[in-house]
């Protein structure tokens, strides 16, 4: 035992000490509420959503000709196939849906303030990166959706002042869909958007290890001495117990609701009626009800000005002490986008 | 909540995940379960065929998606095994480098099902074709249309018309059914048929001369008489000398046991005003069961056998050509194997067959004896053990005696003397030799060949309404009615015209013929009916 | 459970409490690796399922010839759904399966195609010299060392008629060319 404990540290010289030292980052309080951890859910679920996309990505094929087909096979054939493929579809949206949460619990607790405003500008790109992940992967099951709904996207994207022209040909590699379009896709969803994101988490955590998490506290929380607890394991506990409960959850979706396979992709003939996932429900409303062009460039300056929320919010907070203003933005907007997605689930067109 | 609790939620949570995947096993296991019974076969298209069918999936996805989802493309039999040809042949030709003729014939069929081919050679069905000089033919061919292409006698707007082809009638009708005889194009205009090819037995020409006459288009693809192709009729008469097409009841390209098991499929041909046996079954109860019961028919079942398979209800196939439990399932490609009478032609005629196939007509007890190879009665046993899987042994022979005595009713009392009626007014010189030229001649056409047949095949397959009012009904008015009055009236006009002696034959044998005790109720009833014929007879002609 | 209930500071020291406690810890971090390692470990497990090719390989009874028009001594080239060159040979009259070989053109020795030279009246494999007799037995190279022959398709006669077990995936590419 001896013998084999020296051979470790003479290779790893670091001792258990020092790694809990590295580790375990004292956790405030307020972290030992479940809400305070969509965070950690959003990561956990890139985790479930990697390892199953690493796996679908061993038999899907892209190219217009066999994608769909390479779908279905995976859905009938393969052994677990219709399981892997419908945990990792509903992994996206539980995906999607923990990160929007977790920038409105951010936003309402002003967790973006002075000195963490770049926290929230990594966190707006990690949104933005998840959903065109989620958008490029129901591309690639080149279903009547998929293909209509990258031929819409793409066509949105061309309707961008200057730059738009170029994004589409960029994204469809080429002027409309064409046999290279959906390789691209493949690449995007599969390894250069789940790269980024990995890069971005990154410097997301660093940045959280740097300026340390926001610390709130209530009265009750006030009276205790000791303000943190270990990371090491009891948040890893509480972790733990959110993913497997994920997982649990993930999986009785994918056995009560599993993934259909759609129509395969028809060019020639358009849906009567053509949505995309949920998550793009606010955007495409919003494209519906206002003239294209204004509709795009609007979409464009509420995602900038998004970005650059923590300023904003400073410059209000600086000319009005002491108002609430910035919640009820926070609150009209969520209305908004919630009246929004309502709406377009509603209505067929 | 503490370190301990939280591991023994982990705990309980880690083990509810298990479950939740054994659940995702259960349902795969049961997923896979019923997808083993269920898989389709694969399907891919043999190395020889599979250009074929790459191309053909585009250019006739009907031809490719029929063959996809037959036995014979889980077999790996496909395109090229059954359009292959020889060099040599007189409808061969290139077809993206392999050598194919566009007319598939029993002989190609038989490469792999010999058994059925010949007995399909044996069969009625294969010489349908013989039609080809019959008397129905004539119709179609003389009366109905004409031996000849003639000129239009006035325009035809929208549509330029140079020539009236007074075979059409014969072609899109008889031929359909019969079978035709498919010809190539010549260079010099002829039309090249097995006729002139004279095939060897193996389906090669032995005039070699003639290939080099045959009329290609510039891919060398030769052309078929458009009169003569399409044709699936049963008794087609091919290039390569054999008889018949597998595919005018096995229909090309699934070629599906199903279809030919139902009796819609015989109906192409069976049916209509003079041998209504679609019609007849639909209306017995054999084919009213079977409309209800269709779907316990089992109609997709590899071997199809009654008794084993299925025993709803009989259709066609069951009754002629199935295999039964009692017969070992042995399916026979010659439907006239289990049929006791012929009541084909104006007389019924006992199937007593030759060696042959042929039915015999020898008179002679002793001589006939010899002349037998299969009894009408062994036919009829075989029948027999068709019925025996819903009928006891006492119903069946007396429902026999009842058909029996029909077909002899018919053959005693109109049949005959119709057929003798017919005939001293031939001998006589009364008729023309020529057909249909002359009213009786109608008369007694619609009399034995529509409602003489729709009786005898009514009691054949115990539909009552034909046997009576379409058929006893109409035969005993056309006789009565049309064939005596016209044959008098005939022999009267002969008197005039003089010919008294044949007159006096003919009216000799009808009188003959109705001092019968079994025609006494004509004379007797309707004395008054035959001094009013005489009388406007007398009117017309004057006295003698 | 919100942090209401989160006492996540030790409880009483009670010192005769303390063995109980001890165990009671260690169980439950047993139970809850137990959980977890069964848990994931399935979920692993059905991973490296999902990636076994599951499918059985796809083989058929493929129709070939009739039996008839196959005469003794006669040799066929046959070449299967997948593109296999398989040289099917007649070599008795008995009329059953047994009468006839049908030879891979897969060598034994490391799965390269082996080709038929007839001026050599043999099979020759490129990749490492192989020699097959024209009856597929290797006599030289690799294959005529180990005492290999060239693998042989299952034969069967039905109603008179030869079908042949072949693969029947398609490869991608290439398969229907003539080679």
């Amino acid at each position: 035992m001896n013998a084999l404990q020296r051979w470790w540290s003479d290779r790893i010289p670091v001792t258990g000490e020092q790694v809990r030292e590295l580790t375990n980052e004292p956790v405030p309080n307020h972290l030992k509420r479940w809400w305070f951890c969509l965070g950690g859910t959003a990561a956990y679920l890139f985790l479930v959503q990697i390892f199953t996309g690493i796996l679908l990505a061993f038999y899907y094929q892209a190219s217009p000709a066999d994608a769909w087909d390479s779908v279905a096979y995976i859905t009938d054939e393969v052994a677990y196939g219709w399981y892997i493929r419908s945990v990792h579809k509903w992994g996206a949206i539980l995906m999607i849906a923990a990160v929007v949460l977790h920038q409105m619990r951010v936003f309402f607790t002003g967790a973006y303030r002075k000195p963490r405003e770049l926290s929230w500008v990594v966190g707006m790109l990690l949104l933005l990166l998840t959903v065109i992940t989620g958008f490029t992967g129901y591309s690639l099951v080149y279903e009547q959706l998929s293909y209509w709904g990258a031929t819409v996207g793409a066509n949105i994207a061309d309707n961008v002042p200057l730059i738009g022209g170029l994004m589409k040909r960029m994204l469809l590699a080429g002027d409309s869909y064409n046999a290279h379009t959906l390789s691209r896709f493949f690449i995007l969803h599969g390894a250069a958007l789940p790269m980024a994101i990995v890069a971005i988490i990154g410097i997301h955590i660093v940045l959280i290890r740097i300026q340390g998490v926001t610390e709130f506290e209530d009265e009750a929380e006030k009276k205790q001495e000791r303000k943190t607890f270990n990371f090491l394991p009891d948040h890893l506990y509480t972790e733990i117990i959110i993913g497997t409960t994920l997982v649990i959850l993930l999986t009785v979706l994918a056995t009560v609701l599993p993934a259909e396979m759609g129509h395969r992709a028809d060019p020639l003939t358009t849906p009567e009626v053509i949505k995309p996932e949920w998550y793009f429900y606010v955007v495409f409303r919003w494209l519906k009800i206002f003239p294209e062009s204004f509709a795009i460039l609007s979409t464009g300056a509420i995602v900038f000005l998004m970005f650059g929320w923590p300023w904003i919010d400073g410059a209000l907070r600086r000319r009005r002490p002491g108002s609430e203003m910035s919640v009820w933005i926070g609150v009209a907007a969520v209305l908004a986008i919630v009246g929004l997605t309502i709406w377009e689930a509603l209505v067929a067109h | 909540m503490s370190l301990n609790m939280k591991q023994i939620v982990i705990a309980v949570l880690g083990f509810i995940f298990l479950g939740s995947l054994l659940l995702v096993q259960a349902m795969e296991v049961s997923r896979r379960r019923v997808e083993m019974g269920q898989a389709p076969k694969h399907v891919v298209a043999p190395a020889s065929s599979s250009k074929c069918v790459e191309c053909h999936t585009k250019e006739t996805p009907g031809i490719v998606d029929h063959w996809t989802g037959s036995t014979h493309a889980e077999k790996g039999v496909s395109c090229y095994e059954c359009h292959e040809a020889r060099q040599g042949e007189a409808d061969a030709f290139d077809h993206y480098g392999q050598l194919i003729a566009t007319v598939v014939t029993p002989m190609d069929c038989s490469k792999c099902h010999p058994k059925e081919s010949e007995q399909f050679q044996k069969s009625h069905h294969s010489s349908a074709g013989n039609i080809l000089a019959s008397l129905d033919n004539f119709l179609a061919e003389t009366v109905e249309g004409a031996r000849m292409e003639f000129n239009p006698h006035s325009p035809t707007p929208g549509m330029e018309v140079d020539m009236v082809r007074g075979m059409a009638s014969a072609n899109s009708g008889c031929q359909q059914c019969h079978g035709g005889k498919v010809g190539l194009m010549g260079t010099d205009g002829s039309v090249i048929t097995f006729e002139q090819l004279k095939p060897d037995e193996k389906g090669m020409p032995t005039d070699q001369t003639i290939l080099a006459m045959v009329k290609r288009d510039p891919k060398g693809k030769p052309e078929l008489d458009p009169t003569t192709w399409p044709n699936t009729g049963i008794g087609r008469l091919n290039l390569d000398g054999s008889r018949g097409s597998c595919s005018a009841c096995h229909s090309r390209h699934d070629f599906s046991p199903r279809r030919a098991r139902q009796p819609e499929n015989c109906g192409k041909c069976h049916l209509g005003p003079d041998h209504p046996q679609k019609e007849i079954y639909e209306e017995s109860k054999h084919g009213v069961a079977f409309r209800d019961l269709k779907d316990d028919m089992n109609l997709d079942a590899e071997h199809w056998v009654l008794g084993e398979d299925y025993s709803a209800a009989p259709t066609c196939a069951t009754c002629h050509m199935s295999g039964n439990s009692r017969n070992g399932g042995e399916v026979t490609h010659d439907p006239g194997e289990r049929i006791s009478w012929t009541n084909r032609p104006p007389v019924s005629v006992r199937m007593d067959t030759d060696e042959n196939h042929k039915i015999v007509t020898e008179t002679d007890p002793q001589a006939r004896q010899g002349l037998i190879a299969d009894t009408a009665d062994a036919k009829r046993d075989r029948m027999k053990l068709v019925c025996s899987h819903c009928h006891s042994p006492d119903y069946v022979s007396k429902f026999y005696d009842q058909y029996d005595n029909l077909v002899i009713l018919y053959n005693e009392k109109f049949a005959k003397p119709g057929t003798s009626i017919m005939k001293s007014l031939t001998d006589n010189g009364i008729t023309s030799p020529t057909q249909f030229d002359e009213e009786i001649e109608w008369t007694w056409f619609y009399l034995w060949h529509h409602e003489g047949r729709r009786a005898r095949h009514g009691a054949s397959m115990m539909a009552p309404d034909y046997t009576h009012w379409h058929g006893m009904y109409e035969v005993a008015e056309r006789f009565y009615m049309g064939l005596i009055p016209q044959a008098r009236e005939m022999a009267e006009e002969a008197r005039h015209s003089g010919n008294a002696a044949g007159a006096d034959a003919v009216d000799a044998v009808i009188n003959e013929i109705l001092a019968r005790p079994e025609h006494a109720w004509f004379e007797e009833g309707a004395a008054d009916a035959s001094e009013r014929i005489r009388k406007a007879m007398e009117e017309r002609y004057g006295t003698k | 459970m919100t942090a209401r209930d989160a006492t996540g500071s030790q409880s009483p020291q009670d010192p005769a409490a303390e063995p109980r406690r001890g165990f009671l810890r260690q169980a439950t971090g047993l139970a809850m690796l137990g959980a977890l390692v069964a848990g994931y470990g399935r979920f692993a497990g059905m991973a490296m399922e999902f990636l076994y090719p599951s499918q059985p390989a796809a083989e058929d009874w493929q129709f070939v010839s009739s039996v008839e028009s196959f005469r003794q001594g006669d040799s066929l080239a046959y070449r299967a759904p997948r593109g296999d060159k398989v040289t099917i040979t007649r070599q008795a009259e008995s009329g059953g399966a047994e009468d006839f070989i049908a030879l891979s053109s897969t060598c034994p020795h490391l799965g390269c195609q082996v080709h038929w030279e007839p001026h050599n009246d043999r099979y020759f494999c490129p990749c490492h010299n192989g020699v097959f007799d024209p009856s597929g037995k290797g006599i030289g190279g690799p294959p005529g060392d180990a005492g290999q022959s060239l693998p042989r398709f299952p034969l069967k006669v039905e109603d008179g008629l030869l079908y042949i077990l072949v693969p029947m995936t398609r490869l991608p590419a290439g398969g229907s060319e003539e080679a």
